[in-house]
């Protein structure tokens, strides 16, 4: 435990110097600067026009450092071999990369929560209100990078960092459109192509069960149960997705 | 207590690279044992399986078959990887930890109490030299440097067993003399030292035992003295006064001085130099062997195995 959290803690910190965080100054600088001018083109809706892009921003910003920096850092370790003189102690392999993973997502979460902060900060300058749902929003946003950090794991530990990013990129895209391939599926009433498409479904998450922007921006009620299931999900689909990583890596040859 | 630190026994390992690319069979059934307290050269030239073997020692890589056992225990066994220290050959490290950050991240993997790593930190940074450098980045430091950094993670642990895959590889004259005092100092202390090398005459110096390492196989193990010791491929005669004017039996070198002279023929022409001499009636005082160098030894190994 002790080393996992050691690998976490030194990932963290190798983010940070890496100066991961200046995305954070340019999510704030995009906040005010379309602020401004968003708040000049709407009449009366400016405080849920800053909330729909805060929260479009948040998102983006988070899926940024999920995407370039969880296969960046991974890959790093085992080209850079650091990873030997690690893997040579008493450490797990899974611990490293749980350790790496928890690492990745500290850092997603840092600058998530940075971001909401001026995101409600901007919000009560606007419309002078207090609006803690954005938080909510910010948090289930952190559960879909969780998810959509762990892919990524799997994936730098498959494949090499450009293919990773790239099929960590659709992972996030397809997972979107979950819906419409479950529309399509519908649609198809033929062949083979049916099962495959009902497979990709199965496979990948349907990352909008995450999505609450339009509850939030709208201040429409959302049932309890729905948050329970989506927690569930989102921690379910990680864990699976984790062990799977894990399962690769411990028979994997670090040549 | 066995005295093994090290036996690697029959091990085999075959890379896959992939659809189309034919199967890399790198070690073919690879034995040897390393005592306690004894430093150990692990030779062989480039893609012999060293490398492989080390890596598979240190949990890096999962042989096919045989089996590896640290100091009795299974290698895998977190007990065993407590027992080793480990360098990596041409370290990378993290370039935004300075020295002492980066060992104080290896204490918390090796699970050192809180309280005693920092003492234990400092003390590899002083068996390694680098205490006045410590505190700088990392990337700020020359590749000797970086070397005595790896070194100092792979001492953290106080391994009883300390694994260099070629410590020595791309550093001047003078680093090499460091790391090999490091080496030597840590055998007083009792640790056994097991690395690889190119560098034959550092491991002619400081090496008790070699294994010689060819095409996925050991082809010689033993002290470096008796490894040479029965490649005796001349010999000296040496007798008083002047050599006879008209010696018939080939001779490969000669010296004639005031008192004494020698002279050298192959192992093959000892028997009939003797004879002539004596037969001239010259007076012998002495006839010793002519062995190889290691390295001389080393490359009739390797070329022996490439063919």
């Amino acid at each position: 435990m002790r080393a996992m959290l050691a690998i976490a803690r030194n990932t963290l910190r190798e983010a940070l110097r890496d100066r991961v965080l200046y995305l954070f100054l340019g999510f704030a600088v995009l906040m005010l600067v379309s602020s401004k001018i968003f708040g000049l083109l709407t009449v009366g809706d400016e405080g849920k026009v800053i909330k729909d892009l805060g929260l479009a921003g948040v998102q983006f910003f988070s899926m940024l450092i999920a995407v370039m920096m969880s296969v960046l850092l991974i890959s790093r370790e085992v080209d850079g071999r650091t990873v030997y003189n690690i893997l040579a102690k008493p450490v797990r392999r899974w611990q490293f990369l749980l350790g790496k993973y928890l690492g990745l997502l500290a850092t997603v979460a840092l600058n998530l929560t940075l971001m909401a902060l001026v995101m409600v900060v901007m919000v009560r300058l606007y419309s002078g209100e207090w609006d803690m749902g954005l938080l909510f929003a910010s948090a289930m946003i952190l559960l879909e990078m969780a998810v959509v950090t762990a892919f990524a794991t799997l994936f730098a530990v498959l494949t090499r960092p450009m293919l990773g990013t790239v099929f960590t990129l659709a992972v996030y895209i397809i997972g979107h459109v979950a819906e419409d391939i479950w529309l399509l599926t519908q649609h198809i009433t033929a062949g083979v192509t049916r099962p495959i498409v009902a497979a990709i479904y199965y496979m990948l998450p349907n990352l909008e069960r995450f999505n609450f922007k339009t509850e939030v921006v709208h201040e429409l009620s959302i049932p309890p149960g729905e948050i329970a299931v989506t927690i569930v999900y989102g921690l379910a689909y990680t864990v699976l997705v984790l062990v799977l990583a894990c399962v690769r890596f411990s028979h994997k040859d670090l040549t | 207590m066995s005295n093994v630190a090290l036996r690697v026994e029959d091990l085999k390992k075959t890379f896959d690279p992939g659809l189309l690319k034919a199967k890399v069979e790198v070690l073919k059934g690879l034995s040897f044992e390393v005592q306690h307290g004894v430093i150990f050269g692990f030779l062989g030239p480039n893609g012999a399986g060293k490398t492989t073997t080390i890596k598979a020692i240190a949990g890096l890589i999962w042989p096919d078959d045989g089996a590896i056992e640290i100091c009795g225990l299974p290698h895998t066994d977190e007990a065993a990887k407590r027992k080793i220290g480990f360098m990596a050959e041409n370290p990378y490290f993290y370039p935004y930890l300075t020295g002492r950050e980066f060992l104080d991240f290896h204490a918390e993997l090796l699970g050192l109490a809180r309280d005693t790593a920092p003492t234990r930190v400092s003390q590899a940074l002083e068996k390694v030299s680098m205490s006045d450098r410590a505190d700088r980045l990392m990337r700020t430091f020359s590749k000797g440097m970086l070397q005595r950094m790896s070194l100092a993670q792979a001492l953290l642990g106080e391994p009883e067993l300390l694994i260099l895959d070629e410590p020595m590889s791309g550093l001047d004259p003078l680093g090499r003399r460091d790391v090999r005092d490091i080496i030597l100092a840590e055998r007083e202390r009792g640790t056994t030292v097991f690395f690889s090398s190119h560098i034959i005459p550092d491991v002619e110096t400081i090496c008790d035992r070699v294994a010689i390492v060819v095409d996925g196989t050991v082809q010689a193990v033993g002290e470096v003295r008796d490894l040479v010791a029965h490649e005796v491929e001349a010999y000296e005669v040496a007798f008083v006064g002047a050599a006879p004017p008209a010696l018939t039996t080939p001779v490969l070198a000669s010296q004639t001085g005031s008192d004494a002279s020698w002279v050298r023929v192959d192992s093959g022409h000892r028997d009939q130099l003797i004879r002539e001499l004596v037969d001239d009636g010259v007076r012998i005082v002495g006839l010793s062997p002519v062995r190889s160098s290691l390295e001389e030894f080393l490359l009739v190994h390797f070329q022996g195995g490439e063919s």
